[in-house]
């Protein structure tokens, strides 16, 4: 079920992980050696995985951060460490993130709902399914379709499904069916549903309980026997992902073994039961504030800290590439040899951060380094690395440009005045290159605060990721997104003014009275001259 | 050695890419002594200035400073710039520094002066130069002939032993000039050592103790002012002249 995995980044990884190499980071053993069962979610997909702010119905704290995990899926990762006698950990990761995240030894095992298909089974390994959906259609409850018995019932009718899922292609099966594009997740079906764009979506039975409840006026279809979709097992059984030939599969398929078909079904009741819902009266804002705010408050925290600091190290590197790249020719064959390979390894550094998405760096250096030489960092750190460098990389060349800006005659006053290229560069171009520099930095800064959005595939919880948990659980896909979007302008606009002050005060004051500035400087007494 | 000569030019050569700017260039300079370097613009005069300083690299022949090569790779650069000052034509003030700071960084950075040291220099500069009321300024608040003579109280700042100016007067309007030649002819009677590329025949020929005419990369003559501009001998020196003397 759901999207398709990017096993793409793998191989692009692998290859961009011999440049990387000898990034500072220590080894750390892989995560199976402690005594922690190390569980990979999206915690945003109920009533599989979702995230709540307290440990309420016997929910587990997600790692790093202080939210908590709950859902099917957590209940039976419960269950699962508990046979192996270990401590469950939830390591929130996009969905895209998970299966670099298990092969690398981040987690443990990827319990999120996810199918064992064999694409998947080519690179990890899969136990016994620990939940089998089948396939179903959500109606509007008013409509003509709420009576249907069998999929034939949906002749002429305006059907969708979640994108890249087998849901869609079982749309075909349907004779006369008028197929819509297909969409980017239930939210956003629910929202079209409603308003009649579509005539029913085809989803898993949780999903039907869940539209149900949450919305009064959508219900789904109950099948009769032998008249529903036709699937494959592969597609409707859920099972456990794990590392090929992880020695645990016995023993956690001895204990799915044990859980009947009657307590899967309560457990998933349970957690439709339990799965967050915002209430319907009173002001959605205030609704989604009170209920998610702290959620979107740490999401904001984190997005700026990410922007903060990758820009600021990374206007560093690039001043210091900046320096190092204008270093006029030595005399010396063997110092002009040297400099040559520097400039020509910059120049590299630059090329592949800049030609390459950040979503790839940060994979290759997260999931890549572990998997090829156990280097295990800390997501934070490796998040704030890679925005640094990558933003290092651009700035470099704006830098660049701000030092090709300046007049070379100020190069020419400081050399004839027998400064080094160290306090030319620090005394002279840099500030004022930097001046020049500034308004493409501060867009820097603002391309840093939307795009760190990308770094949600190494499980960092940042703005747009809290938005895309909210929206999932909270179903109300438009709402949130439109308070997501305006914490980002509010930081944006704020950044953006903010700078413009920056610029202003380097300028200093427009007067051109400048005898009126004399007494700022006290003149010392001096000899009368000749 | 009292005679031996502080600058000493053998056998220079200079050419960008295959256009050969010096030929070959060959004088000396006392210690004391102000040198004018006349000229058609073309001539090389610029190149030759710069070539002393090192903003250019010879392609052939020597530069001597206090009888030593300067173009050894064991002589450091920055040490040698300390000691032959530079005057550009487009003043080069440190844009992003006020003039008081265009004076004093320098001394701090390359000759490790302390601030107050550096701040009683610049001012006593400033103020012989008549600027001293304009120390908070910022370059591009003041005209050319100002920015001029805070370029060179930034250059005498540093104590030279020599002294370069790269047609200081030719970027300024005409009722700059005085200002910017009184302060070189101020300069001059200190007994610094001058080479002066210059436009300006009236002042080459008071404040000089010599002067070199350049004509197509080398020196087609040269002597005390009174030789050139009262006797010059080659016709390409007279009709050089002629043209300019007519005016002044």
């Amino acid at each position: 079920m759901k999207k398709h995995w990017v096993a793409r980044l793998g191989v692009l990884g692998l290859a961009l992980s011999l440049l990387l190499g000898g990034f500072a980071a220590k080894p750390v053993n892989a995560a199976s050696d402690d005594n922690t069962f190390k569980v990979g979610m999206e915690a945003g997909y109920a009533p599989f995985n979702w995230t709540q702010n307290t440990d309420a119905n016997h929910a587990v704290k997600i790692q790093g951060s202080h939210e908590y995990a709950n859902g099917y899926d957590v209940q039976i990762a419960r269950k699962v460490a508990k046979a192996l006698h270990k401590k469950v950990v939830v390591v929130k990761t996009s969905w895209d993130g998970l299966p670099p995240a298990l092969t690398s030894g981040k987690i443990d095992a990827i319990i999120a709902g996810m199918s064992p298909t064999p694409d998947r089974r080519k690179t990890i390994d899969f136990t016994n399914p620990y939940y089998i959906s089948n396939l179903t259609m959500v109606v509007r409850k008013d409509s003509k379709y709420a009576k249907a018995k069998s999929i034939a019932d949906f002749k002429g009718a305006k059907v969708t499904a979640q994108l890249s899922t087998y849901h869609y292609q079982a749309i075909n099966q349907i004779k006369g069916v008028v197929k819509e594009p297909a969409m980017n997740d239930f939210p956003a079906m629910r929202v079209a549903l409603e308003s009649g764009t579509i005539d029913g979506y085809v989803s898993e039975v949780p999903e039907g309980i869940t539209a149900e409840r949450a919305n009064p006026n959508l219900m789904y279809i109950h099948f009769a026997k032998g008249q529903g979709f036709k699937t494959d097992a592969s597609d409707t059984n859920l099972a456990i992902g794990l590392r090929k030939n992880d020695p645990n599969k016995a023993k956690i398929n001895e204990l799915l073994a044990t859980i009947s078909n009657k307590e899967r079904a309560r457990l998933m009741n349970e957690a439709v039961d339990n799965q967050p819902s915002t209430e319907k009266s009173g002001n959605w804002f205030m609704a989604i504030m009170k209920q998610y705010g702290p959620m979107l408050l740490r999401g904001t925290g984190m997005t700026l800290l990410l922007a903060l600091v990758g820009t600021l190290v990374g206007f560093i590197i690039g001043l210091l590439v900046g320096i190092i790249r204008t270093i006029p020719k030595p005399k010396k064959l063997g110092q002009r040899g040297l400099r040559a390979v520097i400039n020509w390894l910059l120049s590299l550094y630059i090329e592949v951060f800049r030609g390459t998405p950040m979503i790839v760096q940060a994979a290759v250096l997260y999931y890549g380094a572990a998997q090829a030489w156990h280097l295990n960092m800390d997501r934070t750190t490796a998040a704030l690395l890679i925005v640094s460098i990558n933003t290092g990389a651009y700035i470099s060349e704006i830098i660049r440009g701000g030092i090709i800006s300046v007049d070379e005659g100020q190069f020419e006053a400081a050399s004839a005045l027998g400064m080094t290229h160290l306090q030319t560069m620090m005394k002279v171009i840099l500030p004022q290159a930097v001046r020049n520099s500034l308004p493409a930095v501060t867009n820097e800064f603002i391309v840093n605060i939307k795009d760190t959005s990308v770094l949600s595939v190494i499980s960092v919880s940042e703005l747009f990721f809290s938005g895309e948990t909210i929206a999932g659980q909270s179903f109300q896909f438009f709402h949130t997104y439109l308070i997501v979007s305006g914490i980002y302008l509010i930081m944006t606009f704020t950044i953006s003014r903010l700078f413009r002050l920056i610029e202003k005060h380097l300028d200093g004051p427009k007067d051109y009275n400048v005898m009126n500035n004399q007494m700022q400087v006290e003149t010392p007494k001096i000899g009368t001259e000749s | 050695m009292a005679d031996e000569p502080l600058i000493q030019v053998k056998n220079l050569k200079k050419s960008f890419g295959n256009h050969e700017v010096l030929t070959d260039i060959n004088f000396n300079v006392q210690a004391g002594e102000v040198v004018s370097i006349i000229g058609r613009s073309g001539s090389g005069k610029s190149t030759l200035l710069r070539n002393i300083n090192l903003l250019e690299t010879p392609t052939g022949g020597d530069i001597l400073f206090h009888g030593k090569s300067i173009l050894g790779e064991d002589v450091k650069l920055s040490t040698y710039r300390a000691k032959v000052g530079m005057v550009f034509q487009s003043f080069n003030l440190f844009n992003n520094m006020t003039v008081l700071q265009n004076v004093m960084v320098p001394q701090q950075t390359v000759l490790k002066r302390d601030a107050a040291a550096a701040k009683t220099h610049a001012l006593e500069l400033l103020k012989q130069v008549g600027m001293d009321p304009f120390i908070a300024a910022k370059p591009d608040q003041l005209s050319g002939g100002q920015e001029q003579r805070v370029a060179i109280a930034r250059a005498e700042a540093m104590d030279p032993e020599v002294l370069l100016f790269d047609e200081p007067t030719s970027a300024l309007d005409p009722e700059m000039v005085d200002d910017v030649l009184n302060t070189m002819t101020a300069l001059a009677h200190t007994g610094l050592t001058m080479i002066i590329v210059t436009h300006e025949m009236a002042f080459a020929r008071d404040v000089s103790d010599r002067v070199i005419f350049m004509n197509n990369g080398i020196i087609a003559e040269s002597g005390t002012p009174d030789q050139i501009f009262g006797n010059p001998q080659q016709t390409a020196t007279k009709e050089f002249l002629k043209r300019y003397l007519n005016r002044v």
